[in-house]
């Protein structure tokens, strides 16, 4: 070795306090993969429940301790500038973890359908004999738990990323499991496979702009921090186009991750065929890494350059919000209709983005976490509605639901309003607070599209309750199981909440709006 | 003759990739394709750590190897898992999945 | 290897590479490689069969390494030689051989016309980003990297020092990257086996248990009208053996077509 070496290397200064949650989960993860590793197998799936809820919850008090320790006001830059630990990041945290709390309560389920949603030994080919028997005996595999702790870890470190090759790490770190768990469903096997090698290229693909466009961004800056490309961006001696080239290959990249029109292709798909429990996390807790990543990248990287790229950015979410919603009233089956539905969202979220304004950071975050309650209550009602094959979701099979199972029934058709933006919802107030932003950041012209959206949006939502109640139910109609206490556990926190943030929103919306400050 | 002419031939390349994506149908391929697109950036990485002179641009190249090679892992197996499946590997195959 | 790279080797190849322009050595090797690697690129994109496409991205990805190295990057350039064309395409071609190497495209197009207009989209967008790039950087000069390889005594010290300083926590956490991959082939992969392999007394002694039918099970039917796996056979008796289907078949009645006599003896075609 040599000695001159070791002398003038130092180990930039790490604030492990700082980054705790981070390195809870994802620690925490490894304990999970030892685990199953050495434990016997009736073992593995308590312990597993536990790891991962405990790794949340600690993650989540930590975030919380953080947050009070003024972290939120005094943000600070940690290893080497890598990470930044300020109010959206923190915020973006902790909803990525309560989100993926609820989340974790839905995979864990067991009972709605015996062993749990996910195939016992994924190596055993679907449709063998060998197949079926382990689709009737034996639970779930159990690597699920770990896996999705490692994709939560990502989302965590995507969010407070402060130079892009953090980023496109920690993008990496989230998008590799939720591939794999996508593979797992134990009923339609091979709907699931393919919907997994879907996501898979597509999202590769998707990295391989990012890639090229952190390398124009490099030329351009010659760094890769933010705040150095923010002023390359006033000061550079080299060409604006460039950058341009680069911010568009990025934008590719982090788009697809928020589904947004023209890079939403793999969404119904991919939503319809995995294990509806990690449909839920995607729709959830990837909308929000995905929209933590486009916040903080807009607002610390390129807020000087607005004036160039927010026209361009503004069509993309026109044509999210529109396409969305036209192509949600064709739907046939519900789970592609929330696909939809949430494609359409996330045309609302960047049209909040996209006021470019303080108020627009905080009505981006708190419409993040409104609509994350929401979907992941709709899907936890998906899965209860079942046949002999599983869960039934073509949507002439919900048809007199009202009558069979007035609970369900209601819980979904408040949450089916709450996703029209019915008032005393949290779907009312989340979009109030982005298009308000919006119309203050001068985007009227994204505002109207955004409430003719909604409007349009509004019929397939009011579809499905008519068919719950108005029709009659078929004579093979789907049984409605009872739900598990987990199960119940999620479907009462995500109605909950969305009544909750209805009625009485600023409680978040204050939090959200204490927190809307990126440290730079 | 400057080190322009390398991005030049990234730029080229990363498109060729591209194209590989959108035409081909075999899964395999199109990962294939992926794995060009990465290089084509890689590429541009390190002219760019040339053209700064900083070797920041090296690094990532690396990075980017290292997440290439466990993408790698993860996408053949997937698409393995469910070639014994259905014994073909071709992505309009996935007939079940439609618009 | 860091003392090979750092001392004579790196030496020579650093030598190669001029700060800014590129010497005339440099540019003969960018044509000759370059030329080798966009017309390999093009070839394993329009390659009908997979194998002819793994090899040719294998070349691809050897004349990027040689860029790297020409371009004062000697680690990198080994890195990708080694990591790339070394182990990531020869997992590909494993890949490509367990799931059998005659895994072609079918030549017909689902969704017409798409051919043309991906090509299209390629064309169009390498024109921007051709054409984008080097109007953006025109002529500019290279800084070159002699000073930043000789502050920390060569190349792989210099990246040694950035990746453990400002690039440490992305280092780190592609450890996460590495245990997923290693999870995720394990979980596709590795097929438990349940309970104890039974000894060949064991089987011998199950087969002849009561109730069990020791000789080999009954091939499915072989009869002039159908050699289908559906067909059960039939037994010396009449009956048909359920035994001699598998259970994944839906056993099927033959439908009148199915019996009509083929005319195979006379040669006659479908009336």
């Amino acid at each position: 070795m040599n000695p001159v070496l070791a002398a003038d290397i130092t180990l930039p200064h790490i604030n492990y306090g700082a980054i705790a949650p981070i390195l809870i989960l994802l620690g925490m993860a490894c304990v999970g993969v030892l685990a199953e590793a050495f434990l016997p197998r009736t073992l593995r799936y308590p312990v597993q429940v536990l790891v991962s809820l405990v790794a949340q919850v600690a993650g989540l008090a930590t975030i919380i301790g953080l947050a009070l320790s003024n972290y939120a006001k005094k943000p600070t830059l940690t290893a080497g500038d890598a990470l930044a630990v300020d109010g959206p990041g923190l915020f973006l945290q902790g909803a990525v973890l309560v989100l993926g709390i609820v989340a974790t309560l839905l995979i864990a389920e067991r009972s709605v359908e015996r062993g749990g949603a996910f195939v016992a030994q994924a190596a055993v080919t679907a449709g063998s004999e060998a197949d079926a028997e382990q689709a009737r005996r034996q639970p779930s595999q159990t690597e699920i738990f770990p896996l999705s702790l490692f994709a939560l870890g990502g989302m965590m470190l995507f969010v407070s990323a402060n130079d892009l090759l953090t980023m496109f790490v920690a993008l990496e770190v989230f998008s590799l499991p939720l591939y794999l768990m996508c593979a797992l469903a134990r009923r339609r096997r091979l709907l699931s496979q393919e919907a997994a090698v879907k996501y898979f290229l597509l999202g590769a693909f998707s990295s391989a702009f990012f890639v090229y466009g952190i390398a124009m961004l490099y030329g351009f800056a010659g760094s890769v921090k933010f705040h150095d490309i923010a002023v390359a961006a006033i000061s550079s001696g080299k060409s604006d186009l460039l950058m341009f080239i680069g911010l568009a290959m990025l934008a590719i990249g982090l788009l697809f991750k928020a589904a947004a029109v023209p890079f939403h292709v793999w969404t119904p798909d991919v939503y319809q065929g995995a294990p509806t429990p990690v449909t839920a996390l995607m729709a959830s807790c990837t909308k929000v890494a995905a929209f933590g990543g486009i916040l903080r990248i807009f607002y610390v990287a390129f807020l000087d350059s607005r004036w160039d790229w927010r026209p361009v950015i503004g069509v993309i979410a026109v044509l999210t919000m529109v396409i969305g919603a036209i192509l949600a009233v064709t739907q046939t089956d519900i789970k592609r209709l929330l696909a939809y539905s949430s494609i359409a969202n996330a045309g609302y979220v960047l049209t909040g983005v996209l006021a470019m304004q303080k108020d627009g950071i905080s009505s981006s975050l708190f419409y993040l976490v409104t609509y994350g309650f929401t979907v992941l209550a709709a899907f936890g009602l998906v899965t209860l509605v079942r046949d002999q094959d599983g869960e039934a979701t073509h949507l002439s099979r919900w048809a007199g639901l009202g009558r069979k199972a007035p609970v369900l029934a209601g819980v979904f058709t408040f949450l089916m309003l709450s996703f029209a933006g019915i008032p005393l919802t949290s779907g009312f107030t989340g979009k109030f607070a982005v298009f308000s932003a919006a119309l203050g950041g001068g985007q009227t012209t994204l505002v109207i599209f955004g409430v003719l959206s909604s409007v349009l949006l509004a019929f397939p939502y009011l579809r499905v309750v008519v068919l719950m109640y108005l029709q009659e139910p078929a004579a093979d109609a789907p049984t409605v199981a009872v739900p598990g206490a987990l199960t119940s556990a999620a479907l009462a926190i995500g109605a909950i909440v969305t009544l909750l943030l209805g009625v009485w929103p600023s409680v978040l919306l204050d939090v959200a709006n204490s927190a809307a400050q990126f440290v730079g | 003759m400057t080190p322009t002419y390398y991005l030049v031939l990234s730029a080229a390349l990363f498109c060729v990739g591209a194209v590989g994506v959108l035409i081909r149908r075999n899964a395999i391929v199109v990962f294939m394709s992926v794995e060009l697109m990465l290089n084509a950036g890689n590429l541009a990485l390190v002219t760019f750590a040339r053209i700064n002179g900083s070797l920041d641009g090296q690094i990532m190249a690396f990075f980017v190897m290292v997440v290439a090679a466990a993408e790698v892992v993860v996408g053949l197996a997937i698409i393995m898992s469910i070639f014994r499946t259905r014994r073909s590997a071709s992505v309009d195959d996935s007939n079940l999945l439609k618009y | 290897m860091t003392h090979v790279l750092a001392h004579p080797l790196a030496g020579q190849v650093l030598a190669l590479a001029s700060p800014g322009a590129m010497g005339t050595g440099e540019k003969v090797a960018f044509w000759v490689l370059g030329i080798i690697a966009l017309g390999c690129a093009i070839a394993m994109v329009a390659a009908r069969n997979a194998m002819h496409s793994a090899l040719f991205l294998v070349v691809t990805m050897f004349c990027l390494g040689i860029f790297y190295i020409i371009q004062a990057g000697p680690f990198i350039g080994m890195a990708q030689i080694i990591v790339y064309t070394g182990a990531i395409m020869m997992l590909f071609l494993f890949v490509l051989m367990l799931v059998g190497r005659d895994v072609s495209d079918s030549l017909i197009e689902t969704l017409r016309g798409q051919r043309t207009a991906g090509i299209l989209v390629g064309l169009g967008l390498a024109g921007l980003l051709g054409g984008g790039i080097a109007r953006a950087l025109g002529s500019i000069d290279a800084k070159g990297l002699e000073q930043a390889n000789a502050t920390h005594g060569g190349n792989v010290p210099g990246l040694a020092a950035l990746m453990f300083t400002r690039y440490v926590f992305a280092f780190e956490v592609t450890s996460a990257l590495l245990i997923t991959a290693a999870v995720g082939a394990m979980i596709l992969a590795h097929v438990q086996r349940n309970g104890e392999k039974k000894t060949q007394k064991e089987q011998s002694r199950e087969r002849f248990a009561e109730g069990n039918h020791p000789a080999p099970k009954a091939g499915p039917g072989v009869f002039a009208h159908s050699n289908s796996v559906a067909t059960p056979a039939i037994l010396p008796d009449g009956t048909r053996s359920a035994r001699s289907i598998s259970p994944l078949v839906e056993p099927r009645e033959l439908t009148a077509e199915d019996t009509r006599p083929k005319d195979t003896l006379t040669g006659g075609g479908n009336q």
